[in-house]
């Protein structure tokens, strides 16, 4: 194993690749749970957009419509939980979980007749850059569009919520939806949004993985980063740029003790693999111990179920 | 600017409760009006039919003279009605600009001004830019009343606005309220406290059980004749006689005690000392969130201590939870009746199980022994006159002053040496209110001990032989209750300073 610049460069490339659809599902779900929605469905709208992308793929030969078919069956898939939780008032943990499951099935039903399709070449940017400069070009370029808008999003929904109107209305719901809704504010309407918006991100960061990162139809091919993306929300404290580091952490760790288990190191499998989840954990903890900013940041009304006076 | 608002045959039907019979009253800018009434009288329910939040079932609101239609708060503020509810209605973690913007469609800058010009012309101190949950009470009521401002109200409504305020604070409001009512902008004052209508307000109507029962201008009331009209009947008032302790046995003591809380919520308890006879009432007045809450929670062991700090009947009980402390002869009735004393959903007797006894014998073998408790139950529901028989119902099903009677007889019926409670009549009627304090002026008479911390003046004065102040989560000197009057206590509650 050589430890020349450009093998590390090429590393870290991959470690970004690999963190994309938590990012973007982690992102997704930040937002929904800053209204005060729990969604625990990020798993189940994963793997819904990483088969039908994969899906649209196949049937019209164009990645555009597969990727924009991905959020939007993310988006539908969303929209059920958003019905029953908002409008039919159920319970979010489980109809959150209940709708994992539901994705679960659904995709190695629809899937069936896709396993073993060879997925098709998705277009990387700047390859010439990627080649010709040592280090830097395979860590900066020659990526999808998709890498480049995950490692954008956190910023921009960090910029979004403290910035703008419709981020404070969002945080407002989370902190008090009966304060919001007796100022006017249309609680049901911020929320579905919100749930909606992350339905369509779950939905993306699973076309990432059917399309661009393994790309072909696996049963069952998120392997629970939906709910790692969960914790990751919850550990990175409702910050966006925490979910980014957490994420990177993730992945970081998922890649290097790959390669540790590749060169033999005398260390169990088991615990290897469970490296990165215990890493991640320990590093959100310790950079999101100020617990004023937990209060601050915690979205009070979290999982509670809003009922409008009549 | 005149306005004249006026509400026409107003009905609102709750499942087994009419909140509004045909309510009809007349307004005009230029005066303060009191809607005065007892819990559940009806107020609360009109007020939020003014402001848009509930729907009535039937009748009219007309502003100068054109019927509107109320049916969400943004009717409510389109119309240029504004409220300040009881319960704030702030986002605690955004900050007290991010509150004032959320529903302005001025531009920041704009909105800045504004509220600038706000802050100057009614000499409110507030700092925009920190999170409302590190305001004071009455900070967080200024910023509703900005919040109202802001869009140039023409009726302004204040849903008990004062039952979080020190003495100082409550002038305060007063002075702004007057203010308001000077530059044109009419003013419903929602209150049960006879002495703030008598104060503030030009014009009274007075709520019972849903119904209007009369209307007068202030200055042909009194106290008495508005309490009875409020009531409905004569109460006879209750006054404990003051004893004095000096040879009595010290019965508690609690030294030097500190606390420090990692939770920015909480109240630090800086150096406390306090000591309690036999027989004796200490009562501790203050405004809520002084570190009630904790003292509360480390006289019940919720908080473990040093074990020396704290010393009961010569024994050290800093490092006992709460069931031990109770096998002490402790009892503890608890701020919040709905979730900290008693679960709503379990069934009475098993509310009663709970508070569990070494001695009661309630479990056997680890198996529930319910013929035992139920019997015990029973006892408790008769002699603290809880208005059912029935053991087996759900507690949240009981009103709050028969919740609150269970609570009081669940503590009581093991004879303790001291019983801890925490507000124990907020939010009950008249009736309930007065039983409640003659149960706790009955266990002093008996020789036990108690501690009241409350937010009441009038019950502090009432029932305690000593009362001392908390304030900041510090404790001021306790003084015998016949030297204390309710100003001394409203300057010792705002962190001013007595001699």
């Amino acid at each position: 194993m050589s430890f020349d610049l450009n093998f590390i460069g090429i590393l870290i490339g991959a470690i970004m690749a690999s963190s994309v659809p938590l990012i973007l599902a982690a992102s997704g779900e930040l937002i929904t749970e800053r209204s005060g929605v729990l969604n625990l469905g990020v798993e189940g709208m994963m793997i819904i957009g990483a088969i039908s992308g994969f899906a649209l793929m196949v049937v019209t030969d164009n990645l555009f419509f597969a990727v924009v078919g991905s959020m939007l069956s993310g988006l539908i898939i969303s929209l059920i939980f958003g019905l029953l939780t908002q409008s039919l008032l159920t319970n979010h943990v489980a109809t959150g979980l209940a709708l994992t499951i539901f994705g679960i099935g659904m995709s190695a039903m629809i899937g069936k007749n896709f396993v073993g399709i060879p997925g098709k070449e998705f277009p990387l940017l700047f390859i010439n850059l990627k080649e010709s400069i040592p280090f830097l070009g395979p860590v900066f370029f020659g990526h999808s569009i998709i890498l480049y808008f995950a490692f954008g999003l956190p910023f921009l929904t960090n910029y979004f919520l403290k910035k703008t109107k419709t981020g404070l209305i969002i945080r407002a719901v989370g902190d008090s939806p009966t304060s919001a809704s007796n100022q006017g504010i249309n609680v049901t309407l911020v929320r579905y949004s919100c749930i909606l918006y992350g339905g369509a991100m779950c939905g993306l960061a699973g076309a990432y993985l059917s399309l661009i990162y393994t790309p072909q139809w696996i049963e069952n091919m998120t392997g629970g980063r939906g709910w790692i993306a969960l914790a990751l929300v919850v550990f990175a404290t409702w910050s966006p740029i925490k979910v980014l580091i957490g994420a990177l952490i993730f992945g970081g760790i998922t890649i290097l003790q790959l390669h540790m288990q590749a060169v033999g190191l005398r260390i169990p499998v088991q615990l290897l693999s469970a490296l990165p989840y215990i890493m991640t954990i320990i590093v959100l903890v310790v950079i999101s111990r100020d617990s004023r900013k937990i209060k601050l940041n915690t979205p009070t009304s979290l999982g509670q179920i809003f009922y409008k006076e009549k | 600017m005149n306005t004249k608002l006026k509400v026409s045959e107003i009905s609102k039907i709750y499942p087994g409760c009419i909140a509004n019979d045909k309510v009809s009253l007349e307004f005009g800018s230029g005066k303060i009006y009191a809607l005065l009434g007892e819990n559940g009288a009806g107020k609360s329910t009109l007020v939020k039919i003014l402001s848009g939040v509930v729907k009535p079932d039937d009748g009219e609101v007309f502003l100068n003279n054109e019927s509107i239609k109320l049916n969400s708060p943004l009717d409510a503020k389109k119309n240029n009605i504004g409220m300040v509810f009881q319960h704030f209605n702030l986002f605690e973690t955004l900050s007290v600009f991010e509150n004032l913007s959320i529903d302005s469609d001025k531009k920041d800058e704009e909105l800045r001004e504004l509220v600038n010009d706000i802050l100057k012309k009614y000499n409110f101190k507030i700092d925009l830019d920190i999170p409302v949950l590190n305001l004071s009470a009455g900070q967080k009521q200024k910023v509703e009343i900005i919040r109202c401002l802001i869009r140039n109200p023409k009726v302004l409504i204040m849903d008990e606005p004062t039952s979080v305020l020190t003495e100082q604070e409550t002038d305060d409001l007063f002075i702004s309220l007057k203010q308001f009512s000077k530059d044109g902008i009419l003013i419903i004052y929602i209150t049960h406290k006879l002495k703030e209508v008598l104060s503030l307000c030009d014009e009274v109507a007075v709520m019972r059980k849903g119904k209007v029962v009369s209307v007068s201008n202030t200055i042909d009331e009194k106290i008495e004749s508005l309490a009875n009209k409020m009531v409905g009947e004569n109460l006879n008032t209750i006054k404990k006689k003051i004893n004095n302790f000096k040879n009595s046995k010290e019965i508690l003591k609690i030294s030097n005690l500190n606390f420090k809380s990692d939770d920015p919520y909480e109240t630090n308890l800086n150096n406390l000392n306090l000591s309690l006879k036999k027989g004796e009432c200490l009562g501790i007045a203050g405004i809520s969130g002084n570190g009630q809450n904790e003292l509360f929670q480390i006289l019940s062991g919720e908080i473990i201590t040093k074990g020396t700090s704290i010393m009961f009947r010569n024994k050290e009980i800093g490092k006992l939870n709460p069931r031990e402390r109770r096998e002490y002869l402790m009892a503890f009735s608890p701020e919040d009746r709905i979730s900290q004393a008693a679960v709503p959903e379990l069934k009475i007797y098993e509310n009663v199980a709970l508070n569990n006894f070494k001695s009661s014998n309630f479990f056997e073998k680890g198996l529930v022994n319910e013929k035992k408790i139920k019997e015990h139950s029973k006892k408790i529901l008769s002699n603290f006159s809880v208005n059912t028989d029935n053991v087996e119902l759900k507690s949240q099903f009981l009103s709050g002053g028969n919740l609150q009677k269970l609570i009081i007889g669940r503590e009581l019926i093991t004879s303790p040496e001291l019983l801890v409670c925490f507000n124990p009549t907020w939010g009950l009627d008249v009736g309930a209110i007065n039983y409640i304090h003659e149960t706790l002026i009955q266990i002093n008479e008996q020789g036990k001990s108690s501690i009241l911390i409350s937010t009441d003046n009038d019950e502090l004065l009432k029932l305690s032989d000593r009362i001392c102040v908390i304030y900041k989560g510090k404790l001021s000197k306790i003084m015998n209750a016949d030297t204390v009057t309710a100003e001394k206590l409203g300057i010792l509650m705002g962190g001013g300073s007595i001699d």
